[in-house]
């Protein structure tokens, strides 16, 4: 059957399963190894997360993306994918547009990439209209900046679908596998909740808020039962590029499940799945950009709260929330949920949001660095702070992956395995 | 009042209890959700010495504008001590006590 992604257009699946197939179609290609980011972007390419594109993103996309938040046919998208390339790689493996080569990583057959267009675009035109800064300190425009002399433009085909290691193997679907646990639940109404964090009961609540926004004006008769939830979240966890104190990507998935493996959320309103991705921090445009992607995974809303995806000052808490009120429906294939934090109000005696409550002046906000120094201290929290169990899986992940801490520390960058892999074919 | 640089040690229920019996229980704050903080002050000296001693240590001025990032060992040898001496003025002994046996330290009962 086919799916329909993002811009109305047919879900992009570019994997070749067949291994004598593979075998056959990658004879005589010349073999480039392709770095830990481009191999996260063609996995996200060619497995339909990115719909619809079916390759890295050629001049005329870049510049529509850059210059109007748009491909070249008009299709929302709001950060520009592309495979760089320097001049001397270009010379050493005598690329030249109309070829294809095989990408592969630590050796293996990753995918087919079929070269159209070698070109140039400015980089500081990228960082500027994308991140709003032209400053190397904003990672997205560092990242920019690192960007090779040259692009490769052109389609991409994986040749075996990527190998996901422990213990993410059962938190990561296609865009297609997504649609049919979707399917089988009769969910008619889905919610993200974009996530780089464990989750502290504010977190909770603000799911517990999207969810109950989104499902409306739908019947609640049904959902009486168990089994019968005809909504649900999905919490969609962003696995890539790490920053040191950053939380390591093993405890964000396995303590988000941890909401509904304990009861926090009933098993049929609530799933915990992953996304490769590497953060670019580019505030209200990421959010686009994570609307596109969750559009792709068969998702009806998308929960926004305050400061999505942005980093230091760059970006205003509700600029994202403008930027998407902007953009016109039929070009936007998902609905905005817009939510205010969740904080604890000790005269209430629990966790309100903040635009309910009237003790605003007593109000204990769940901050980041609290929250932080609060797990590095191992002191067991309050329910009301962290669910317990929640809190137990953050401290057995930080043993069993993070050389014993819950955020990513030098050891955990240069050491913890890759998420994903290629075998030999 | 002098300036002074506080060290933050998160207290729960657990610990609250062992905090009212050394008769330290009026001096917590309440800070999240029914998590209170222990804050012991630092002078000056103190903070320098502690900052040395623990490099991974930082003194955040800008938003907390207490000590930071001190180790889980750390924090919970200053919390015993606090309960022991009864008293949270013992960053002295703290400091010296580490200086001399260095990570042994950690594993001396406080006598
Ligand atoms: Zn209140």
């Amino acid at each position: 059957m086919e799916l329909i992604g993002h811009g109305g257009k047919p879900l992009v699946e570019r994997v070749i399963t067949d291994k004598a197939e593979a075998k056959n179609k990658i004879k005589g290609l010349k073999a480039i190894p392709a770095s830990r980011q481009m191999a996260t972007e063609s996995i996200g390419i060619a497995l339909g997360f990115f719909s619809p594109l079916q390759g890295f993103m050629k001049r005329a996309d870049v510049d529509a993306v850059v210059q109007k938040m748009e491909l070249a046919d008009g299709t929302l998208w709001s950060i520009p994918i592309v495979y760089d390339i320097s001049d001397k790689e270009i010379h050493d493996y005598g690329i030249k547009a109309g070829m294809s080569v095989l990408l592969t990583r630590n050796g293996n057959p990753m995918a087919i990439f079929e070269i159209e267009e070698i070109f140039t675009y400015p980089k500081e035109e990228i960082a500027f209209k994308v991140y709003g800064t032209k400053e190397e300190k904003h990672p997205g425009v560092a990242r920019t900046y690192a960007y090779k002399d040259k692009f490769l433009g052109g389609k991409i085909t994986l040749v075996q679908s990527p190998k996901v290691r422990e213990p993410y193997t059962p938190y990561f679907l296609t865009p297609r596998q997504h649609r049919e646990k979707f399917k089988n639940l009769h969910w008619q109404r889905i919610v993200a909740h974009q996530t780089r964090n464990v989750p502290h009961s504010g977190h909770e609540w603000l799911m517990k808020h999207a969810f109950i926004a989104a499902h409306g004006e739908l019947p609640v008769e049904s959902m009486e039962v168990m089994g019968k939830a005809i909504s649900g979240v999905l919490v969609n966890c962003i696995v890539g590029e790490k920053r040191a104190g950053d939380y390591i990507d093993e405890a964000i998935v396995l303590s988000q499940d941890g909401l509904k493996k304990y009861g926090y959320f009933r098993e049929d309103i609530h799933m915990t799945t992953m996304t490769f991705w590497d953060m670019r921090y580019a505030g209200p445009k990421e959010a686009v950009h994570h609307s596109i992607i969750r559009a792709n995974l068969g998702l009806t809303h998308h929960m926004f709260g305050r400061d999505h995806a942005g980093v230091g000052t760059y970006y205003d808490s509700y600029e994202a929330h403008r930027l998407l009120m902007s953009i016109p429906k039929e070009k936007l294939f998902i609905t905005p949920i817009f939510v205010l934090e969740w904080a604890y109000c000790p005269h209430c005696g629990e966790v309100t949001c903040i635009g309910l409550c009237g003790h605003w002046n007593e109000l204990q906000k769940f901050s980041g660095t609290k929250i932080r120094s609060i797990l590095m201290d191992e002191v067991k929290p309050t329910r009301m702070i962290f669910r317990p169990e929640v809190f137990d899986i953050v401290m057995d992940a930080a043993k069993k992956y993070g050389f014993g801490s819950p955020f990513v520390t030098p050891e955990y960058l240069a050491e913890a395995a890759p998420a994903f892999s290629f075998e030999p074919l | 009042m002098a300036e002074t640089f506080p060290i933050n040690i998160w207290i729960n229920e657990e610990r609250f209890k062992a905090l009212q019996e050394a008769g330290l229980g009026g001096l917590l704050k309440e800070e999240l959700a029914g998590m209170k903080v222990l804050i012991v002050p630092c002078n000056e000296a103190q903070r320098d010495k502690v900052l040395k001693l623990f490099p991974m240590a930082k003194y955040d001025a800008a938003t907390t504008k207490s000590i930071e990032l001190l180790p889980k060992y750390v924090k919970d040898k200053l919390y015993e001590m606090a309960v022991k001496r009864k008293t949270l003025n013992m960053m002295d002994e703290f400091v010296a006590g580490f200086a001399k046996a260095g990570d042994a330290f950690w594993n001396q009962d406080i006598a």
